[in-house]
Formats: structure tokens, sequence, C-alpha cells
């Protein structure tokens, strides 16, 4: 299977932050176990990481892989939307 | 510009579509309030801001605070207050809002806030600040200020608190004066009790034992200390005297007995209203001052002046048989008055002699040497004091002083004294066995003219044989040896001391 990974961007624990991880577990473990390498990166602790994916709204979730790229801005609590995403151009 | 082909223009264009794709769905995501931070663009590195939610907990969390709170920005402008600040100014948040906050505050606060806003760059710093009031009866206010840096948003400021310590204050403040009081009321020599409005005793100093001798506090003043106000003919009561200090009437120096005191009965009682914060009365203070000296003195006193009533009365009783017996006995006015007036003297001396001696008793060689003084001269030696350490009581040692200034005058007369070589010795010759029997002294003149017995006895043989015979066993008797006049003076027993 191709590699696939996900990177969801967050400030710290601001509310949206905080919805937007807890939906995104949530999310992969009901409709995606084991298909995605989830990683959070705290921007607050290192805001210079924003550069590599141009990220400018927090929280945003980047699809890093498989190619083409994605980004979904918001708190992910629209599970549709976030699974609609994240198979787009998915081959798999 | 360089030609570019149809198939890079494609690329091109799908990048920019998706871009501005992009673009639109994170305008849309932050106008749909999808997100709370935004990363943006600073001077040397990317920030991250919050928005929106961060700052409305920020308020609610202000609001719950019990301290006054306002949030500034870099130049000290009010960005937000809670209420407890709005009240502490007695403003509303539109009165306050963009204010410079040190515009707003008391004159007084403002240098100790200035430097604490200057302090506070980069950590939490405090210090304590206070607003005065200008209202009667309003007291000052003080609080802790305590300023940390803040981001809201964009902006960096300073959020400041301010928290009333006005209450800790106060307390700290009485009770410093409640400890200064209680080591005043200590170390007073006066018993000193303070009672409650009911009339509970709170606090007793050590003093006070001399009039209940148990544990004071926590009884009631009159049960265990009833007064009697003699002096006020029955009007007030020990009962009333708490109420009528605790109404505010002040009591001053009264006089009273306390019947129950173990010792001392008599004080003079002060009793004072006991004013705390805000002038209200929470008590008494009484005073209790023991009388038994001044009454011992003023005893002492009246004994005093009916004793020198007595003697005066005694004295002049006195000069005026010296001075009727003295005049049957000269034919001169001049000799009367030489003779009358020496005879005072010798009075005048032992007088002087018993004033000097609290009119106690008084020794017999001192009697002597007062009494030969203006006769002879010390350096001729020729009165000789063997002994006579004992001393005698007032009435004797007058007695005495007028029987050896007789025979002083006499000597210096007719006697040993009155030519070159003459001699005198006085000396105890025995007696006062166990101090039962008469003191005897002997006077004994020798190296003079041969001596003859009297033709004719004045008033100076009068006064030597029997001014101490008032007492048991006392009196003198004259023995005219041609060698020298011998006299042996006895002094009564009960004289002797």
């Amino acid at each position: 299977m191709a590699p696939r990974k996900l990177i969801l961007y967050v400030a710290g624990q601001t509310p949206k932050s905080l919805a937007a991880i807890a939906n995104l577990e949530r999310i992969c473990a009901e409709h995606l176990p084991g298909q995605y390498d989830g990683e959070v990166i705290d921007l607050r602790k290192n805001p210079k990481l924003a550069r590599e994916h141009s990220i400018v709204a927090i929280p945003t979730l980047v699809r890093e892989l498989p190619v083409p790229l994605r980004k979904l801005i918001g708190d992910l609590s629209d599970t549709h939307k976030v699974l609609v995403n994240l198979s787009i151009g998915d081959g798999a | 510009m360089t030609a570019t082909s149809p198939s890079e223009k494609d690329r091109l264009i799908a990048d920019l579509r998706h871009r501005l794709a992009e673009a639109e769905e994170t305008l849309r995501a932050i106008r749909e309030n999808e997100v709370d931070a935004l990363v943006m663009r600073g001077p040397i590195a990317d920030e991250v801001f919050t928005i929106g939610g961060d700052c409305e907990s920020y308020r609610a969390f202000m609001e719950t605070m019990e301290p006054g709170a306002v949030a500034l920005d870099a130049a000290g402008r009010i960005l937000y207050t809670n209420s407890a600040f709005e009240q502490l100014l007695g403003k509303d948040f539109a009165g306050l809002q963009g204010q410079f906050l040190l515009d707003v505050l008391p004159a007084d606060t403002v240098r100790e806030i200035k430097l604490l806003l200057a302090d506070a760059r980069a950590t939490r710093k405090s210090c304590e600040v206070h607003f005065p009031r200008a209202g009667d009866g309003e007291l000052d206010l003080y609080f802790v200020a305590a300023a940390i840096p803040l981001r809201l948003g964009t902006i960096s400021g300073h959020a400041v608190t301010f928290a009333d310590v006005t209450e800790r204050v106060y307390r700290e403040g009485l009770e410093q004066s409640e400890l200064a009081a209680r080591a005043v009321i200590d170390s007073a020599n006066e018993a000193v009790l303070v009672c409650d409005r009911n009339g509970i005793i709170t606090h007793a100093n050590a003093a006070s034992s001399i009039i209940y001798e148990g544990d004071r506090v926590g009884q009631a003043f009159a049960d265990i200390i009833p007064l009697d106000f003699h002096g006020t003919s029955g009007v007030l009561h020990p009962d009333d005297m708490i109420a009528m200090v605790v109404a505010g009437t002040p009591l001053q120096g009264i006089e009273a007995t306390a019947v129950n005191a173990p010792k001392v009965k008599d004080y003079l009682v002060s009793a004072a209203p006991l004013r705390v914060a805000g002038g209200w009365i929470s008590g008494a203070v009484v005073t209790m001052v023991d009388l038994s000296h001044r009454k011992a003195a003023e005893e002492r006193q009246q004994l005093l002046m009916r004793e020198l009533a007595h003697r005066v009365k005694n004295s002049l009783a006195m000069v005026a048989a010296i001075s009727a017996r003295t005049a049957s006995t000269v034919s001169t006015v001049k000799e009367f008055q030489a003779v009358f007036s020496g005879r005072i003297q010798a009075l005048a001396a032992t007088h002087n002699l018993l004033l000097g001696n609290a009119w106690s008793s008084l020794g017999l060689g001192e009697i002597v040497k007062s009494e030969l003084t203006p006769y002879i001269d010390d350096a001729a030696g020729n009165v000789t004091i063997d002994g006579l350490n004992m001393a005698v009581a007032p009435r004797a040692a007058i007695a005495f002083g007028l029987i050896v200034h007789e025979l002083t005058t006499n000597a210096v007369k007719y006697g040993s004294l009155s030519q070159k070589g003459g001699r005198i010795t006085l000396r105890e010759i025995g007696g006062n066995n166990g101090k039962s029997d008469p003191l005897v002294v002997e006077w004994r003149e020798s190296g003079g003219p041969p001596v003859a017995p009297l033709e004719r006895k004045g008033f100076g043989h009068t006064v030597i044989t029997r001014s101490l015979q008032y007492g048991r066993g006392g009196g003198a008797e004259l023995d005219f040896d041609p060698a020298g006049l011998v006299c042996r003076i006895s002094i009564p027993p009960e004289e002797l001391s």
C-alpha cells in the first residue's frame, strides 16, 4: 500500500485545535483504521514549520501523502467532509 | 518575456486555480469561524495569533475574578476592564475604554503603577497601593496591584489586577494597636480592667490581682468586684457604672471601696469608653488606683497636726513658766533678758535636734554637745564626754537639755568653766539594768573655785532637780563638793530607747 501521511497543524490548546485533534483521532479510528500515519504539529512551539505547507489558518489538516497534497481547514467536526477530502485522488 | 508552451500554460493555470481555491477556502473558513488562530509573517519570524474565542474566554475569566482587573495595550490604554475594577473607580466601561490607566487612577497611586508596569515587561510583578478616600468616615483602601505581560491577538500589553487588602491592612493595624495597648495596660502600676459592652472582663493586667486574686477574664465585673461608691450617696451602683460608660459617659476619679478585695480596699476609680475603629464603643476601660498610701498619708498628716498643736501648747506653757520663774529670780531687765534668752535657746537647741531626727529619740551625748557648744572651746579640751550613747525620747531629751543648759551656765558663771584649767566630765555611772532602772548620768566639775552650798535656790536649781521627775525614778540631785559641783541626773527607764 502506498504511504499515507496526515499532518494536523494546531496552535497550542485553542478550543478549535483541541477539537480538531479529538475529531481526527475519532475519524481515523472509526473510518480509516491503520490507513494513515498521523502527526500533530504545534505552531505555537515552532511557528516556522508553517512555511513548509504555507499554513495560514489554524487548525489545518494536510494530507501530505498520497499526492496530490490536500488541505482541510477547521476543527474537522464534519466527518463526511473530512472523509471526502481524504479520498480525493486516492487510488486506494 | 519568455515563450511558454501550451502544456506549461495549462499547468500554471491549474496551479493558480488550486492556490486561488485554497485562498478562498482559507477566507471562507475564517469568515465562518472555523479557525481560532492565524500564522502571520512577523518582522523576524512567523508568529501565531489566536483570534475570537480566546479574548472572550479571557473576558469571561476576568469577570469571575474578585480582584479588579484591567487589560492594557503597550501604551497603557485600557482595552478591557472587569466590573470589579469599574466599581473600584466608580465608572462604567464606556468611560474607561481607551483612557490611559494612569489618568483614571487616584493621583497617589500613579507613581507606583508606572513603576510596576515598567518592571513587569517580562514577568509578573506586584506592589501595594493606597487609594485615599476624601469622604468623612470613609476608610482609605489598600490594594495589592499585580501586573503581567499580556498578548491579546496581535496586541501586546499588560494585565493588571487590584486585589483589595484593606481589611487585612486595617486588621494588622488593629492588631498592632491592640498589642501596644496591651503593653501599656500591662506595664501600668494601677489595676486596669477592660470590659466588653456587657460588663464581662476581656482583659485584666497583673496589677489588678490586688482587687481580685482569681481568674478575672470572662467574669462579670460587677460580680467579682462589687464597689461601694460611698461618696455618691447611693446614686451610683457598680452595675450601672459599665452601662453608663458604654453609653459614652466617662467616670473620673471617684472614691470607692472594693468590698471583696483581699488586701487594699480603698480605690480611686476611673472608667472610660473603649473606642475602636469608626469611633464605635466596644466596651469600657476601668482603672483603679490604690488609695491606701494616700489615706495613710492623710491620717499621718492629721496625727502630725494634732501632735504639733499639742507640742506648741506644751512649749508655750513651758516658755510662760520659764519666763515667770526667771523674772522672779533676777533683779534687772537686762539680767532677765540674758538668762531668759539663754534658757529659750537651750530649749530651741534640743528642738532643732529633735526636728533633725524626725521628732524621734536623741542621743544623750548629742544633746550635751549641742548645749555646751556656745560656751566651750573644743580646742581647750576641758569637757570630757564618756559614753552617753544611749538615746532618749523627745520629752526626756528636752528636760535633759534644759538641765545641761542650767549646769553649763552655772559652770561658766561660778564653777569650773569660770577659770582656766577647770574641767567637766560627763559619764554614765550605772543603773538601767535591763532597762528597768533609771539611767544615771554624772556631771562632775573640777579645777574650778571652791564650791559652797547654795544660799538661795533659784529657778535653775528647780529646773535641774525637777525636770525629769515626771517619770519613774527620774530627777537629779546636786552635790556641792568643795572640789567641784557634782550632779547626778536620773533618766526614767521608760524614756530610754
